[in-house]
């Protein structure tokens, strides 16, 4: 299992349990995924939750050889960036691009770093712990009508 | 368009206002009204489900066209109705517009399905548009989730009723009359 390169390769900088390995610097995030993407061919998801104040983020990474599942998490304060891997895992780009719109998260050295679901000029990033759907955005057309 | 200056508002051929009771303007506007009413070519603009129900509509069984309700070419250009039939967000709205806007002058707006009408499932999101009259305005409604194919039947019969009578909202121009 490859697991185990990983405890050789990093030692406590990760914390290995099961398939799930947890990143104690965001700063390593880029040379963990390099290395996994020796053994790791394609990006599941990247799965962002909000836990005020933090948001973690979990990139799950799979082969077509024996679907093994591999799930990277890393923390980080919601105000701080984080590196992109967009560079290493082609398909990261439009995961960061929604991670980015739903819930703000700037991603360094990303090429294409716009929203991807919502309308350009749209107020705010709704999947935040503390966006209220108010009465305003629920009417919020983005349209200047008169009729 | 004036056309008050364009056609007069007597023929000056004798005889011809006898054969017409009602005078020339009232005519020439109930024979446009009945032939829009009895040409209805209209735009599908299908982003869910109420979609499907509109494909079923335009299919044999519950047959369209012999309303004059031809599903022929979805192009705005040639279109006289719209029909909005899914769920509108916030991103969609403007391409809808834009189609709307594409469409020539008489052109009539059919809101199919809670989503169009309310905003539906999602009537407190983020990102749903609660009703398209908020943005356009809506000649006539079909309620359901997804209505009946046989109740876009019903509605274009209400449709042309009103054309009929000259009720429509008509777009941005107001109810179309010469």
């Amino acid at each position: 299992m490859d697991l185990e390169r990983f405890r050789e390769r990093f030692g406590d900088k990760v914390k290995i349990d099961k398939n799930i390995l947890t990143l104690a610097d965001k700063k390593d995030l880029i040379r963990v995924v390099k290395f996994v993407s020796k053994y790791f061919d394609v990006l599941y998801m990247l799965i962002v939750v909000h836990r005020p104040p933090k948001f973690e983020l979990n990139y799950i990474f799979s082969r077509y050889q024996d679907q093994e599942i591999i799930q990277i998490k890393v923390e980080i304060s919601d105000k701080e960036n984080i590196a992109s891997i967009s560079n290493i895992f082609k398909s990261a780009e439009w995961e960061e691009r929604e991670a980015y719109d739903m819930f703000g998260i700037v991603f360094r050295d990303h090429p294409d770093l716009r929203r991807i679901l919502l309308p350009e000029d749209w107020p705010g990033h709704p999947m935040r712990k503390d966006f209220v759907v108010t009465e305003e955005i629920k009417h919020w057309t983005g349209l200047d009508l008169k009729f | 368009m004036k056309v008050d200056d364009a056609v007069p508002n007597e023929f000056s051929y004798p005889g011809l206002g006898e054969i017409f009771i009602t005078n020339t303007r009232k005519f020439i506007n109930k024979v446009l009204s009945w032939g829009r009413a009895n040409s209805l070519w209209p735009l599908t603009f299908g982003t869910s489900c109420c979609a499907i129900e509109m494909m079923v509509y335009g299919a044999t069984k519950v047959d369209a066209d012999r309303l004059g309700n031809l599903f022929i070419g979805d192009s705005p250009r040639q279109a006289d109705m719209i029909f909005v039939s899914g769920t509108i967000t916030k991103k969609m709205a403007r391409r809808l517009l834009t189609v709307y806007q594409q469409m020539p002058a008489p052109k009539y707006v059919v809101a199919v399905g809670a989503c169009n009408i309310s905003g539906g499932l999602f009537w407190d999101s983020y990102n749903v548009i609660d009703g398209i009259d908020r943005i356009m305005p809506v000649d006539v409604y079909i309620p359901g989730c997804p209505p009946r194919p046989e109740q876009f039947l019903d509605a274009v019969k209400v449709l042309q009723k009103l054309i009929n009578e000259n009720k429509t909202r008509g777009g941005v121009y107001g109810p179309r009359e010469i």
